[in-house]
């Protein structure tokens, strides 16, 4: 019984061509198919003394679930899907956490009645332009990813609900909002997959956001107005290189988004 | 007899392979390309008496747009320090940087010694310097770089076997400085240059034979050897 199996396994024609049709069709596929990243990093929770506020912080449906999607432009292309939206959370939790004495994550108009007398006011990040450099002519497996993200601080009445359910603010309302940029690039020629490298320029440039970020909230014209307000000025000193400017190569011409 | 003659044989034997591998030992030597190195040293206020239990850490930087020093290159350095006197404590990088987070990212690591006090003015920053009994914070900046490449190799499958023909050689540069900060004083107290350059050459007839010029192994062994002198009390 089993010799017979066996035997057509090893000697029949057809079965052999479709077993090396469908290797064929894997591999087709293999090569055709997007190369998918799920950033994913481990995140130091920043030393600095902690302010006393308590915040309100608003991800946004594009914020948790931000992807960048770069379809290929010719045939030694590949599609790339990265997703930043799990790592944005968790990085900017950490940060956040450990940048004021407490937050709270309103994802509704009711989680925000809920707390709304014990929090000073609420964040909201956005990414607002992400820009990358893929190495196409070089085996060198250095990416490099610059993001442009908006920060807007609200007071609690600024927060609405919209019919679908997003929360959203009035401008009016708006005590700061301002932009930061960050950069990161993948720190060493030597790994083994372009998905590695992409991840880690992207945890580069997440660290970087949060750095430029503690450094410079305290900076802010408008914040420091409302700090004092609300006699919560801590002393933070500035970033070396002077914020945004330095340490944060410009855009490259030519780099996608 | 028989016992004495395995014995014997066996011996014969590990004198074989004793010889194959001194002969593979002294053809790797031959066949490591050359290296050129000039280092440059300047320092003061040696620690005569070592540096007790106090620690050490070597940071590279990496705040230009054009380079980065390399991470392996500071482990490297790391290394050598820790082999050559292993009462001397060096943190390593990476968890020196996390632990410190934010104020060693290259957006926000110091540039002077000076800048070393606002960091101090958070508390839980100076804090943590004191737990970790820093005293000295040692920064790498340079990189190396391939300056020239010529030649080409083809190489092919075949029924018969695989094997690959012609020639080809590459140059490297390397170019560090270290610089050595006090950091209970918040001075600068030594910088150490490493310039080091060769060439290394690739021949193939059949089997590809590489003649590597370890340019940054050259440089890290000749920064190594120099911050060792000054931080050890036993050299």
């Amino acid at each position: 019984m089993v010799a017979p199996s066996l035997d057509s396994m090893i000697s029949d024609p057809n079965r052999t061509i479709r077993l090396t049709a469908a290797a064929a069709v894997v591999l087709f596929l293999a090569a055709c198919g997007a190369k998918q990243v799920v950033v994913q990093g481990n995140f130091p929770k920043p030393l600095m003394e902690q302010t006393p506020l308590t915040l309100g912080v608003v991800y946004t449906e594009s914020f948790a679930n931000h992807e960048i999607y770069d379809e290929a432009a010719g045939r030694e292309e590949t599609d790339w899907l990265v997703k930043t939206g799990d790592a944005q959370v968790e990085f900017w939790d950490t940060l956040l956490g450990g940048m004021f004495t407490n937050i709270v994550h309103i994802d509704s108009h009711d989680a925000l009645h809920a707390v709304e007398q014990d929090i000073d006011a609420v964040i909201i990040p956005y990414v607002e332009d992400l820009q990358y450099t893929i190495p196409l002519h070089t085996n060198v497996k250095v990416y490099e990813i610059w993001m442009k993200y908006r920060f807007r601080l609200v007071t609690t009445d600024a927060i609405h609900e919209h019919s679908d359910g997003e929360l959203t603010y009035d401008p009016n309302q708006s005590i700061a909002d301002w932009t930061l940029s960050a950069y990161g690039k993948t720190p060493t020629a030597f790994l083994q997959s372009d998905e590695e490298a992409v991840n880690l320029a992207a945890v580069v440039a997440l660290r970087d956001a949060g750095a430029n970020f503690a450094t410079s909230f305290h900076r802010v014209p408008a914040v420091i107005e409302w700090l004092e307000t609300r006699n919560a000025i801590t002393e933070v000193p500035a970033a070396a290189l002077n914020g945004d400017s330095s340490g944060t190569p410009d855009e490259p011409e030519g780099a996608s988004s | 007899m028989n016992r004495a003659l395995t014995t014997s044989r066996h011996l014969i034997g590990n004198k074989r392979s004793l010889g194959y591998g001194s002969a593979l030992i002294v053809l790797f030597l031959f066949l490591q390309g050359c290296v050129t190195a000039t280092v440059d040293e300047m320092t003061f206020l040696e620690p005569t008496e070592g540096i007790g239990d106090s620690s050490v850490v070597i940071l590279g930087r990496r705040h230009a747009p054009d380079y980065e020093t390399e991470f392996d290159f500071i482990e490297c350095i790391g290394d050598h320090i820790r082999r050559g006197d292993n009462s001397i404590t060096v943190l390593h990088e990476l968890e020196f940087i996390n632990m410190m987070y934010p104020w060693f990212e290259p957006r926000t690591a110091p540039l002077r010694p000076q800048d070393i006090d606002r960091l101090l003015m958070q508390e839980p920053v100076a804090n943590q310097f004191t737990d970790i009994k820093l005293e000295y914070m040692i920064w790498i900046d340079g990189s190396t770089i391939e300056t020239n490449s010529s030649g080409s190799m083809t190489c092919g499958v075949g029924p018969g076997g695989a094997g690959c023909f012609g020639f080809g050689t590459w140059g490297n540069a390397s170019d560090y400085e270290a610089t050595i900060w006090d950091f209970t004083d918040q001075t600068e107290v030594g910088r150490i240059s490493a310039n080091t350059s060769g060439q290394s050459y690739m021949p193939a007839v059949v089997v590809p034979i590489p003649i590597i010029a370890p340019v940054q192994g050259t440089a890290c062994d000749s920064l190594g050897d120099q911050l060792l002198d000054y931080l050890s009390a036993t050299r």
